[in-house]
């Protein structure tokens, strides 16, 4: 889908970006990538409930 | 699950499936929406399928076993009102509560502008981060307890939040269930996955009311393009998520306000059609169908909705000709509904057969038709017309 028209939004299924998320972090001794999947899922799902809550109620 | 069910499903998924590509099953599928008809058939009052989950779906569950459906859904009591009270919405009017027990929930439409989830002049900050507006802007508008960032904060807000995603888990983990129990107990093909809504619906619907979008069509109708762009790649974004992963079942979109005589034919080529048409488009492309469940009249639009792909949409007929649909669309879209609710609800069990047999010998003779009444059959829908709507589908729309 294009979102050119989206210039500050955050990008469709995300509520609070790994990018702001991973800055939280002083140093991230194992991998980043196992704590940014779990992280992503989950902001997925409140993604999901704000507009389930507009669309589906 | 036992094999004589699984045959039987098997059996269903494929007439289904082939009407929806417009091919020629072996007979007419039939798939009806079941609301607060399904409560009523099973013995329950409408408080009772829409604030008691579990009743609703073995509401359903009655319906499967007793009607020989092809298809249908799990709930079409479309709002359990047990999640909207936990998280405190406030917009709707619900049976036991605001209303009498024997009536349906309802939606209120903020009437005027100091009613609006959005404000005349909001909508920079909406076009900027629609997300971010629906979660600090929306929500505590349209929820008693959600309070706005800034203000001070309550346990009720806190337990908002919690409770209603708690509710929603709890909604969407009894409704696979209610999925699986329809398969394996009574051969029932799940008929929808995913829901879609117009941006320019949503707009009007939860955020402006209809009213006020009507004069920001005049006054502001630049802005009211970029919402509806705005809004875009998350209606696609939330429909692909609740989608079937086979892509064998259709996402659903209900239409409102873009039929006649909520929008001129004008109206609805610049605001309701570039943004709805995009996102049917890009599902398309991506192998997924839409059912276009066109609630109202739509006629006057055919010609745009003609321009959609090839059998992107199954066309669903509510209040409007399913005989003109069919002479103008029918090429291009499997067709379903066109049995009026009217009929359904004050009409008599012959009027019912004599409509089916005249949809399914106009609109059905070569397949791509499935039987439906127009709109979701709610409580007015006499038992006795819905039988006669499956009997003569299952006894006269067989292929041969």
């Amino acid at each position: 889908m294009a979102q050119k028209k989206q210039k500050k939004a955050i990008r469709p299924g995300v509520c609070f970006p790994w990018e702001e998320k991973v800055k939280e972090y002083p140093v991230i001794m194992g991998d980043p990538k196992i704590l940014q999947k779990s992280w992503e899922e989950i902001d997925s799902l409140a993604y999901l409930y704000l507009w389930f809550c507009i669309m589906q109620s | 699950m036992s094999q004589e069910m699984e045959k039987l499903y098997q059996e269903r998924l494929t007439r289904y499936v082939a009407a929806m590509r417009k091919e020629k099953p072996d007979r007419v599928p039939i798939r009806p929406f079941a609301a607060e008809f399904a409560g009523k058939y099973a013995g329950y009052n409408n408080q009772q399928v829409t604030h008691d989950v579990d009743l609703a779906f073995d509401a359903i569950m009655k319906c499967c076993r007793d009607f020989n459906w092809d298809a249908t859904v799990g709930n079409m009591v479309y709002v359990w009102t047990g999640l909207t009270e936990a998280v405190g919405l406030n917009y709707y009017t619900i049976p036991g509560i605001d209303k009498p027990v024997t009536d349906a929930f309802q939606y209120v439409e903020p009437a005027d502008e100091e009613g609006a989830f959005m404000k005349a002049d909001e909508y920079d900050e909406f076009i900027a981060d629609p997300a971010g507006f629906v979660a600090n802007v929306w929500m505590p508008r349209a929820n008693k307890y959600a309070v706005a960032p800034g203000q001070p904060n309550t346990a009720k807000n806190n337990l908002s939040w919690l409770k209603g995603g708690m509710a929603m888990l709890h909604y969407f983990n009894k409704f696979g269930a209610q999925v699986g129990r329809m398969k394996s107990e009574t051969g029932t093909v799940h008929a929808i996955a995913g829901c879609l809504k117009a941006p320019f619906d949503i707009l009007a619907d939860k955020f402006r009311g209809f009213r006020q979008l009507c004069a920001d069509i005049h006054r502001q109708p630049k802005k009211v393009l970029a919402a509806c762009e705005a809004l875009m790649p998350h209606m696609y974004y939330c429909a692909v998520a609740g989608s079937d992963p086979t892509k064998t079942v259709p996402i659903s979109i209900w239409l409102h306000r873009g039929c006649t005589p909520f929008l001129s034919p004008k109206q609805f080529e610049s605001f309701f059609w570039p943004t709805c048409k995009k996102i049917i488009e890009d599902l398309h492309a991506e192998g997924r169908q839409v059912l276009w469940y066109a609630e109202g009249d739509w006629n006057p639009n055919l010609r745009y909705i003609a321009e959609l792909p090839e059998k992107s949409i199954i066309y669903h007929v509510d209040r409007a000709d399913p005989f003109e649909v069919y002479e103008k669309v029918g090429h291009k879209f499997a067709i379903s509904g066109g049995i009026p609710n009217d009929i359904l609800a004050y009409g008599t069990p012959d009027e019912v057969r004599a409509r089916c047999k005249e949809v399914i010998d106009r609109v059905g003779r070569n397949g791509g038709y499935i039987m439906d009444a127009g709109a979701i059959m709610q409580d007015d829908s006499t038992i006795e017309n819905v039988k006669a709507m499956t009997e003569f589908t299952v006894e006269y729309g067989v292929y041969r």
